[in-house]
């Protein structure tokens, strides 16, 4: 982005305006860009999808009547929110109740400045990119203990304080599954990363070697805990707490709680995508840079949004862990993985400096005999069941 | 296997990965069946009402035509929600039917009054939509002027309007079990065995 | 209420001042089954004590019956315990027929046992399905619910409600199967089976939910008897005892099916998973119970003609029906007039609740909910 500004002040599109001024406008305007245009509608759209997506796995519907097919649903939930009392507890801490919604959605949003969204659309390629993902998503807990404390509520006080110890164990674990990454590339700039993979199933990383095939799964369990999803959203936990840390909270401030959560589901599709599952890489089918740009941005955004959908998927399958067996996961578990995974990944790039084009066509074919096991699994429970068929999403 | 080890470490391992694939793959194969809804009330083929069992209690309703006014309803019900005035003319000496009102908010549709009924008068209908703004909308007010209460006629009802109703009525309580004198029963069975 | 005997502990740790806190698990809740309250002393995530608050659903169903007499008295036993009303139904039916003297034709005693075995399908169905969800897993429930409905639809072709059946009556049933009916039942149950398969492979042996559940609540079999459990909490532990198959009534002496104990498969004997099983196992049972009396149904009445103001001669009588929460304890007492002098109802999760605070110490709040759950308390069988 910053080539972009640079080229057009150098065109004269800003004729006379300091560079600083240019440059803070520009931030701002395509930080409105990116949150307006961009988060907002996926967070809206991804609450949209997710209910109808879990209707169909419970068998039922899903709202589907305002708008076609329900779409407008966000939209109608976002809109009677804001027009919500915002109540405030009298006894609550109030600077730090008022406050505790926005550090939230600051953690989740600052991640967009880094994530690549096509080879020329990312607003700050960082060099540290990855770093300053893992630190700014930590702003989380900040905003989580601060709406627990402050609502003088035991159960919210429980469930920010179990969040806070979520979110700050898991940090590791998923910092220990992007290393291997950055160890193969060499850099923590997120284009790079990308630039390193191929456009091909086995140039991806995560199926560069075993280590990282494990570590692509790790981070995922790491961010989903990260997140507070199920089966890691204790802190929220519906049956247990009410609502947990966001129980006093009404109107558009419990909204932005939850913008955060299924922004959140995005940024981990895409850190994702980027680190293991070659992020925008198309093969260069066009001359054209406006055309290609499109197709990655295409190929980009289906790729994150897949693992949006098995977000929501995994939600809907699997109970909740408890807190205790949490921290046993987290520790016990992912964390040696973590490190056997860094330290392997560091003794293949001893042996194999540039990768081994049979273990990674034998990774994809792993893959690949994975998810026939899995559809050969499916149409076994349909054949047992017998239920009556219905493949149109619409209703 | 010992409960703890390193042994137990790895069989968790795979049994977490095992079961939550299946899992998965159950979740995965009700993406393509049928939901089990009915979007009620407009998006159904046949109005819901129409669907029901002909056992079904819903909300009550009373066919003055053939209500004979013995009161077996009042007594029978254990909530007290049906009231009536019958009282006798005094100039013609025939029961009169003045007063039939249920309370649809108090009634807890457990048809024991319809049961009791000997011509089926009251009973049970398939409408269960009875939400209204108001507590005196409640109690539903059957008699509109006095009426006469019926008297069943030795040999089968021929007023073409009470007939359809009188039929619909006995097919009503005939759904119900005839109660069966158990000595007798025994007897026969005895009889039979022997 | 007082707390007199439970106050709050306070420990001087080298200079730092720790509290246990109290906590509420109100009367509002989303996972305590019905309005029940716990008051719950917590040391951080640990619980010290969780002490039941209950009465938040009294409804005074056992003076109700000294006004409207025994055969108005059956529409309130389906509300005693509304999950699984069948055999509430059956319990009120069976001690007012012991108390007068009066018989039930066989063809009716069929129907009352097809009738409560598929509520008892139902209850668990509820139980089970209540309990996953307080687990966290939104899928299973409905899945259950699903099925629920679809025995809620067969029952209400029968007697014409869904919840609140009022189906039985003083000598027997109130109406004989529709036409087409042992169809009905018998397609259901073919898709019933598979059904309770593809839940087990979705939910019940999930890793996750497995370790929610083992070793956590664990009741010892002479804990269970001392403590009066009933029912599956009583058979988790080990202890085979069935009303139906240790105190026959009604035709169940006469039919095959097997009583589901807790074996302790995947931790201790006796803890939440293996309440979670039993429940699980007797499903299948009872739907076996189903296909036989379907198959075995005699011709003839299902009703006794029993006087409209029944009198009983003074006495009292006590019948043990097993309804889905356990043995359900019905007692009238009969002073010769056309009400009841005395009835009371004892209900297994009355006495599930008392277990909880023991059982409770040590635990997190998180197995409190899988405890509750799992002992399938129901709040209008404690309270009634």
């Amino acid at each position: 982005m910053q080539e972009f500004i640079d080229r057009l002040i150098a065109n004269g599109a800003f004729a006379g305006m300091p560079v600083e001024v240019v440059y803070a406008l520009m931030m701002l305007l395509f930080g409105l860009v990116v949150v307006f245009g961009f988060f907002l509608p996926i967070a809206g759209v991804t609450s949209w999808l997710e209910r109808r997506v879990w209707a169909r796995i419970q068998s039922r519907i899903g709202p589907n009547r305002v708008g076609p097919q329900g779409f407008l649903q966000w939209l109608a939930d976002g809109i009677k929110l804001l027009l919500k009392e915002d109540i405030v507890p009298d006894a609550a801490d109030r600077p730090l109740f008022l406050f505790a919604p926005y550090f939230v959605v600051w953690g989740i949003v600052a991640t967009f400045v880094v994530i690549p969204f096509s080879s020329n659309l990312i607003i700050a390629d960082m060099n540290v990119g990855i770093l300053y993902l893992t630190a700014v998503t930590a702003l989380v807990v900040v905003g989580v203990l601060m709406a627990g404390w402050a609502s003088n509520n035991k159960w919210a006080l429980i469930g920010g304080i179990r969040s806070a110890a979520q979110i700050i164990s898991y940090e590791i674990p998923a910092g220990l599954a992007l290393l291997p990454v950055v160890l193969l590339t060499g850099t923590l700039s997120t284009q790079g990363i990308i630039r390193a993979q191929g456009w091909a199933p086995w140039g991806w990383f995560a199926f560069h070697n075993p280590f990282t095939f494990v570590a692509a799964f790790m981070f995922y369990v790491a961010a989903l805990a990260e997140g507070n999803r199920t089966p890691f959203d204790i802190p929220e936990a519906e049956s247990e707490l009410v609502a947990g840390f966001c129980t006093e909270y009404s109107g558009f401030r419990y909204l932005l709680f939850f913008m955060a959560e299924w922004g959140n589901l995005y940024v981990i599709g895409a850190v994702a995508t980027t680190l293991f599952f070659g992020g925008w890489q198309v093969p260069l089918w066009t001359d054209s840079v406006v055309l290609l740009n499109i197709s990655q941005f295409t190929v980009f955004f289906l790729k994150s949004y897949l693992w949006v959908l098995i977000s929501m998927w995994v939600r809907a399958t699997l109970p909740r862990v408890r807190v205790d067996q949490l921290m046993i996961l987290c520790w016990k578990y992912l964390v040696p993985i973590g490190f056997v995974n860094l330290i392997g990944t560091a003794i293949w790039m001893v042996i194999w400096p540039h990768g081994n084009r049979v273990v990674q066509y034998g990774m994809v074919l792993l893959a690949v005999a994975v998810l026939v096991q899995f559809f050969r699994r499916v149409r076994f429970h349909l054949r047992r069941a017998r239920p009556e068929l219905y493949y149109s999403p619409a209703i | 296997m010992a409960k703890n080890g390193v042994a137990r470490y790895f069989k968790n391992i795979k049994d977490a990965v095992t079961t939550i694939f299946e899992g998965m793959t159950v979740t995965c194969s009700h993406l393509v069946r049928k939901p089990y809804t009915i979007q009620y009330p407009d998006r159904v083929p046949v109005r819901v009402q129409d669907t029901l069992p002909f056992r079904y209690r819903g909300i009550l309703e009373v066919d003055l035509e053939i209500c004979t006014g013995c009161l077996a309803c009042e007594r029978a019900c254990p909530i007290d929600c049906i009231v009536i005035d019958a009282p006798k003319d005094q100039k013609t000496k025939e029961m009169l039917l003045t007063r039939f009102d249920i309370d649809i908010a108090k009634c807890m549709y457990c048809g024991l009054c319809s049961e009791v009924c000997p011509t089926g008068s009251i009973h049970h209908t398939t409408e269960f939509e009875g939400a209204d703004f108001s507590l005196e909308s409640m109690i539903r007010h059957f008699v509109k002027a006095p009426v006469v209460a019926y008297k069943a006629k030795k040999d089968g009802e021929t007023d073409p309007v009470v007939a359809p109703i009188l039929e619909r009525g006995m097919r009503y309580i005939q759904e119900f079990a005839e109660p069966a004198d158990m000595k007798k029963v025994k007897a026969e069975g005895k009889a039979a065995a022997a | 209420m007082s707390l007199a005997g439970y106050e709050v502990e306070v420990q001087r740790d080298g200079g730092l001042t720790t509290e246990e806190m109290t906590l509420n698990m109100g009367p509002q809740h989303p996972s305590t089954h019905g309005v029940l309250r716990f008051i719950v002393k917590a040391d951080g995530e640990v619980m010290r004590t969780a002490i039941p608050d209950i009465g938040y659903l009294h409804r005074s169903i056992e003076k109700i019956s000294e006004k409207v007499g025994y055969h108005g008295f059956m529409p309130y036993t389906d509300r005693v315990d509304y999950v699984s009303a069948m055999q509430c139904n059956q319990g009120w039916g069976m001690v007012c027929e012991r108390i007068a003297g009066i018989q039930v034709p066989r063809r009716g005693e069929f129907c009352r046992v097809i009738a409560c075995e598929l509520g008892r399908i139902a209850s668990h169905l509820l139980a089970v399905g209540a309990m996953v969800q307080d687990i966290g897993a939104y899928t299973p429930f409905l899945h259950a619910l699903r099925e629920r409905e679809k025995i809620n639809d067969l029952l209400e072709e029968l007697c014409g409600a869904r919840l609140t059946f009022n189906y039985m009556r003083i000598g027997g049933v109130a109406w004989d199967l529709p036409a087409g009916y042992p169809e009905k039942v018998t397609t259901f149950l073919d898709k019933f089976d598979p059904f309770i398969d593809e839940y087990n492979d979705l939910i019940s042996y999930n890793k996750l939910y497995v370790e929610r559940l083992v070793n956590v609540g664990v009741v010892s079999k002479e804990e269970a008897i001392n403590y009066n459990l009933v029912g599956p909490n009583l058979r988790a532990c080990g202890f085979k005892y069935d009303v139906r198959r240790d105190e026959p009534y009604s035709i169940y002496a006469e039919l095959e099916f097997d009583v589901p104990v807790g074996t302790g498969e995947m931790g201790t004997l006796g803890d939440c998973f293996d309440r979670y099983m039993v429940r699980i196992q007797e499903m299948s049972e009872s739907g076996k119970i189903v296909r036989q009396c379907l198959n075995m149904m005699p011709p003839g009445p299902v009703l006794a003609k029993v006087a409209r103001k029944l009198k009983p001669p003074v006495g009292d009588a006590y019948i043990r029906v097993e309804g889905a929460r356990g043995d359900m304890g019905w007692y009238v007492v009969s002073d010769g007039s056309e009400f009841p002098y005395r009835t009371k109802i004892r209900t297994g999760s009355f006495a599930a609740m008392s277990i909880v605070d023991k059982v409770s110490r040590g635990l997190m709040i998180a197995d409190l909910i899988a405890l509750i759950a799992s002992f399938d308390v129901v709040a209008p069988e404690v309270d009634r």
